[in-house]
Parts: C-alpha cells; structure tokens; sequence
C-alpha cells in the first residue's frame, strides 16, 4: 500500500515539478515584478503601484493596443466559431472520401500556429502575392493586405480563423452525437432544414459553442506568431496586439516590471470576459438532462 | 636499480599527469553569434580550425540580427548565455553597467591584448574592466547597383542632388517601380540622423548636457529631407514597405533584381546585400552622398561588435584561447576572413591587408576615412529608437506634420536622456 502510493506520488512529480517551475512560480513572480521596476540585469525595485497609474492613465500606447487586441478577439472569434460549425456541419454529411475531407480541414489548425506558416501567410498577401494575382486573374484590383492600417488587422485575422480545425473536430463530434430520432421526429412533423437547424442542431450544440467560445477568446487574446512575423504590429500600430507589446517591453526594452503588469491586466480582462461568459451561459447553454428542459 | 624503478615511476607519473592535463584542458565550449550566410559559414569554419588547433570543441550558435538581442539577454538573466559572446557595442550599459557583466578580458591569460590600439580597448572597458574585445570597426555607408544606373545611362549619384536627377531618369527609362535608394525603419532613423549631422555637424545627443543637441528646426530638416525623397520617389514610401509585409532590404525580389538600386547600410554586410542578386547585377560601396552646404560627411561609425566570455563560463581560458585564434592567430584570421569587417587586431588587419572582398574593404575605407562627431550610443537605446522609428512612421502616413514629428522624437529622447542623469 505504502509502496504503491509512493508509485503514484512519483507519477505525479514530473507534472507537479513542471508546473510548479513552469507555470505556477512565474505566474507568482511576476505579479510580484508588475510592482517593480526591473531590467533583468539588476536587482527588481519597488514601485508600488506606479507600474498601474502609468499603464491606465497615462499609455497611449497601451490603450491602442488594447483596442487593436479587443477588435481582433471580437472579430476572429465569432468568425471562426461560426466557419468552423459551417464546415463541420458539411462534414457530417455521408460524402465520398469525407475521412480525407475531414483531414485535409484539420491539418492547417496543426500548422496553423507555426512560424512557417506566418511566413508563407506574408508571402500570400504581399502586394505582388497569391492573393493579389488571384484577384488580378478574377478581374478584380490588387488589394493593399498589410499597408494599409485597416486591412493588416484583418489579414492577420484571417489566419487565425484558417486555423478552425480544432474548434471543427469538436463542433463534428458535437453534431455526431446528437439523438437521430430527434431528426426522424421533426421531419414527420415537416419541419424545414433550417428550423431543425436553429430548434434543434444549435440548442443541443451550446455547451459545445460555449466550450469553444471560451477557449477560441483565451487563445486569441494570447495571438503572438501571426503578428510579430507579419506585420511587426505595424503599420501605425494597427496590429500591434497586447502579447507583442508585452514582448517589446520586456524583451527589447528591458522593462520587465512594466511589462508583468501589461500581462496582468491583460489576465484580468480574460479573467472578466471569462466570468460574463460563464454568467451569461445560465440564460443560452442549453445541457441535456437540465430540469429547465 | 631502486634508482631505475625510481626514474621508471616518476616518468610514468609524469606522462600521466600530462595526459591528464591535456584531457582538462580540453574543454567543451558554446559561442553565439549574430550575422547573416557568408559569415555563419565563415565562424563555423574557423571555430573548427581554433578548435582543432587547441583541442576544445566550440557549439555555435547563430542567428540574424532580429531576436538575437533578446535571446541573449533572458540568457544573460538566467546566466545560461555561450562561453563566447558577440555583442553589439551600444548593448554595453545594459550588460555590464559596472563592469561585472562578464568577465574581465584583462585578467586571463590567453588573449594578447597588444594587438588593440588603446582607444579599442577603452570602447570595451567598463570602470577599467575589459568586457569585450572589439572586433572590427563599423559604419554606414553607401551601397549602389551600379547595373541599373548603367541601363539607364546615367552615372552613380556623388550628392543627393545628383540622385535627384537619376531618379528622374531612371524611371522615364526603366520604368516607374524602379527605385534608387531605400530606408525603412532604422534606416530611415539614420538617414534623417544623416542628414541633421551633415548640416549641423553634431551628433543627436550632446554628450556635455546629455540631453538632445539638434534643435527642432534641424530636426524638420532632416524629416522633411526624407519626406522629399518619398515624394520625388527615390525610396519606397512607408506605405508601400509595409505591404511586403515585414520582409528584410536582402530578401526582397526587387532588391535582387535591381528595381531598388541602393542603400546605406554598414559597410560589414556589404556580402549579406551582394550575395541576393540577380547575375549580372553589381553591387558597390560609394562614397557619402551630401546635402546642400554640409558641414561635415556626418559618418555614423562605431565599434562594431565586441567579443565577450561569460563570467559564468567555468572554461574561461579556454574561452580565451578561443578569441584569440579567431582574432590574432593565422587560423582564426583566415577562416573569419573579413566577415565581421576589417580587423581592428593588428596582425589580423596585416594578414589581411589586401585580402578578403574588395568592396568590403572599400566601404570600410569609406568608413573611416569619413568625418563626423563622436556618435553616443543612445542613438540605439531601444526606446529612443523606437521612438523615433514610430514618429517617423507617423509622419510617412500623414498622421503629424514635419513639425511635430521633431518635437516628438526630441522629447521622447529627452526623456530617455533624463533617467540617465
């Protein structure tokens, strides 16, 4: 008995160490270093609460950048949640080689978050690009894909929403387990394709939507690849997420004091949409077996 | 015979303390590096020579440029950075504000200090301790496409008036997207920073008063300098880099084919440049180009890199030896070749003399023999670049005036300035 709860202990140790020193002391430590002034190469000084004042009275760099990252979230993940249902909901269907299909759609979300990846994203859409000559070959005038301020965000929003695999997989297995009878039911009711869709596909698919609402939000707000190899947040800043201004400042300005209390801010708007999510699902996720039902 | 044995013994003894030796000697080594091909290639090489030479094994590990910075200071926090380190020169403060960021190059025994000239070795000092051994010389400098101003019959500019008229020409002939000169980010940065020098002949930062020495009128000058060479479209307006999206001068399709025909880059990269073209394509070193009444060439020239030991290294002599082959020694020397520029060690510059590229050699003879004011390292503190990059965008984009723009980025600089008072 002893034996084998030492056995377990030892299975665990790796995970717990890892998190421990990966996750859990960094994410103390730099709460603590939000209150200092600190270069990396000197000793951390206290600042108390300065670090905050500056970032929330008097940064106009981070209030850009912060509505750059709300306009970017805002956009991919709506954008992405609802082209992924789409193309999992083809993909339900009994079409020939649709175990390629589902595949061939999975495998850019493997890809997507690679450097490669933002590499040849830069390549598409410079001005001389795919893109362009695709629309050059339909007719259609070159756009300006990253020069132009108000296109760069969406370029780079684009690539975020190309990488709906993970959300699709989810969505498809969602949609698989849905109770066929429930179908049988409304067609001999002769309910149309979209009322079974919105009166029953959607409401038996919310705590999935919501699961991939939360998810989809927490890992838009965190996009770093996409826009340093890109666009570097330009041009004017239009790019210019939270996780690369946080970079800037710790890593190319040295500020490391600065940029832990960019990061907890930017922790504590996940932290408040997340809570607004889970409050606001009581009024739309609909779970099976609930006595609401 | 006991005196037989006696001998026989201490000799063994001998040998083996000397094989043993020679086994802790022979060390297993890191060392980092920024920098682009011909030089990767060129390290590589002599790091196999050094290190075949003194029985140490060396692990490169390189980069370009962009990252590097940062790689190496989470390195440096983390005391975890290579046994050899390449430094960029205004990086010392940060690194070794008190001279105890590495280790101190004057106390070990295996580089021959001899080879520096005095003013060498105090550009790597910090309160006495050496902290890195400078290893070449470096500027910016002109670089032309001699093929494109030959198609369109017209010589390479020798002022900016001249590159005024060529322009003009070379697009009636070649073609509108064809462009004679570039700047975009710290290029733009020091090409405005060019042209403030030439008319005033002073650096950006007076080093008496630590604070920003041109006034705003100078500096809208200079803006507006460069606002002109948009406008008659000798460079690529901001607008037009950025939907390349963020793609290196090098690797730009119409850098290789010619459609943008110069620069002003250090003189060191001259092959990271010349090696991208197209055949047929020549590239070259010219001399300073000069805006109306200058005052001076208004040369940005510096220390280039420095080699640093970390003073974490449990193999600092050995690390020793290993700068000094690259730099003093026939091996080192001939592999490095001019790579990093032209040798500030005096044996290596002899070695060299009258090897390694041409055109490298010729821009680094620009370089120096160019006038201009002291240049203060604050011209690449991060934030007063930053600053100074991003205005410049602001105004590339129509956000502010000329006007404005100076006053920013002389305020930002102060600011900066200020803290270090």
């Amino acid at each position: 008995m002893k034996r084998q709860r030492f056995l377990g202990l030892a299975y665990l140790a790796p995970y717990v160490l890892g998190l421990l020193v990966f996750t859990a002391i960094p994410f103390i430590a730099s709460f603590y270093l939000s209150f200092t002034r600190y270069d990396l190469m000197s000793e951390p000084r206290w600042a108390g609460l300065a670090n905050y004042e500056k970032l929330l009275t008097r940064d106009r760099t981070f209030e850009k950048s912060l509505w750059v990252t709300l306009t970017y979230v805002f956009l991919t993940v709506p954008l992405k949640l609802a082209f992924a249902l789409f193309i999992a909901a083809i993909l339900n269907y009994k079409l020939k080689f649709i175990n390629f299909f589902r595949t061939a759609f999975y495998v850019p979300s493997i890809l997507g978050g690679s450097i490669a990846i933002a590499v040849l994203w830069r390549y598409i859409f410079a001005s001389e690009g795919l893109a362009n000559m695709g629309l050059g070959m339909i007719g259609l005038g070159p756009v300006d894909w990253f020069g132009d301020p108000t296109n760069a965000l969406f370029t780079i929003t684009l690539l975020r929403c190309w990488q709906f695999g993970s959300a699709m997989v989810i969505f498809l297995a969602a949609l698989q387990s849905i109770d066929k009878s429930l179908y049988e039911a409304a067609a001999i009711d002769g309910a149309s394709k979209t009322r079974v869709f919105f009166s029953i596909t959607l409401p038996l698919l919310t705590p999935v939507i919501f699961f991939n609402l939360i998810m989809q939000m927490v890992q838009a707000f965190q996009e770093f690849n996409g826009p340093y190899i890109i666009t570097q947040g330009g041009p004017l800043k239009s790019t210019y997420l939270l996780p690369l201004y946080i970079y800037d400042e710790a890593f190319k300005k040295f500020n490391m004091g600065y940029a832990s209390a960019i990061a907890w801010v930017l922790f504590g708007i996940i932290m408040v949409l997340t809570l607004i999510a889970f409050w606001s699902s009581k009024k739309w996720v609909y779970y099976a077996g609930d006595k609401r039902s | 015979m006991k005196l037989k044995r006696f001998a026989a013994v201490l000799t063994s003894t001998a040998l083996i303390s000397m094989t043993v030796a020679q086994a802790a000697s022979a060390a297993e080594l890191r060392m980092s590096w920024w920098g682009g091909d011909s030089r990767h290639v060129a390290t590589q090489k002599a790091l196999e020579a050094c290190g075949a030479k003194h029985g140490h094994t060396i692990k490169g590990e390189f980069t370009g440029f962009d990252g590097y910075l940062e790689k190496l200071t989470t390195q440096m926090a983390g005391g975890t950075e290579a046994d050899i380190v390449q430094i960029n020169w205004p990086w010392m403060p940060l690194f070794s504000r008190d001279g105890t960021g590495f280790a101190d190059l004057g106390t070990l025994k295996g580089l021959d200090l001899t080879q520096w000239s005095e003013a060498d070795l105090n550009s790597g000092s910090v309160d006495g301790k050496l902290q890195g051994i400078s290893v070449s010389t470096t500027g910016r400098t002109f670089f032309f496409n001699e093929t494109t101003f030959q198609k369109a019959g017209v010589a390479v500019p020798t002022n900016w008036a001249e590159l005024e008229a060529a322009t003009k020409t070379i697009k009636e002939k070649l073609g509108d997207d064809y462009y004679t000169f570039n700047a975009v980010k710290e290029t733009a940065q020091l090409l405005v920073t060019l042209a403030v020098v030439q008319k005033t002949g002073k650096d950006l930062v007076d080093p008496e008063t630590n604070r920003v020495a041109w006034t705003p009128e100078d500096l809208t000058a200079g803006i507006n300098f460069l606002g002109h060479l948009v406008e008659i479209g000798a460079i690529r307006s901001q607008k037009q880099e950025a939907s390349d999206g963020n793609v290196n001068l090098f690797e730009k399709p119409d850098w290789a084919a010619g459609k943008i025909a110069g620069s002003y880059e250090w003189d060191s990269t001259f092959s990271k440049y010349a090696d991208p073209l197209q055949e047929g394509q020549v590239l070259k070193p010219f001399p300073m180009l000069h805006i109306e009444g200058a005052v001076t060439d208004g040369v940005y020239r510096k220390p280039s890199m420095l080699f640093s030991i970390s003073k974490n290294s449990k193999n600092q002599e050995a690390a020793a030896q290993i700068v000094n082959c690259l730099l003093n020694e026939p091996e080192g020397i001939d592999a490095l070749g001019t790579s990093r520029g032209l040798p500030s060690s005096k044996v290596a510059a002899e070695r060299l003399a009258g090897e390694g590229e041409p055109e490298v050699r010729a821009a680094n003879a620009i370089v120096v023999a160019a006038s201009g004011p002291v240049i203060s390292p604050f011209n690449e503190h991060p934030e007063v670049r930053g600053n100074f990059i991003d205005t410049l965008e602001e105004f590339a984009y129509g956000k502010i005036s000329a006007e404005d723009a100076a006053q920013q980025i002389i305020d930002g600089t102060n600011d900066v300035l200020a803290e270090f008072d």
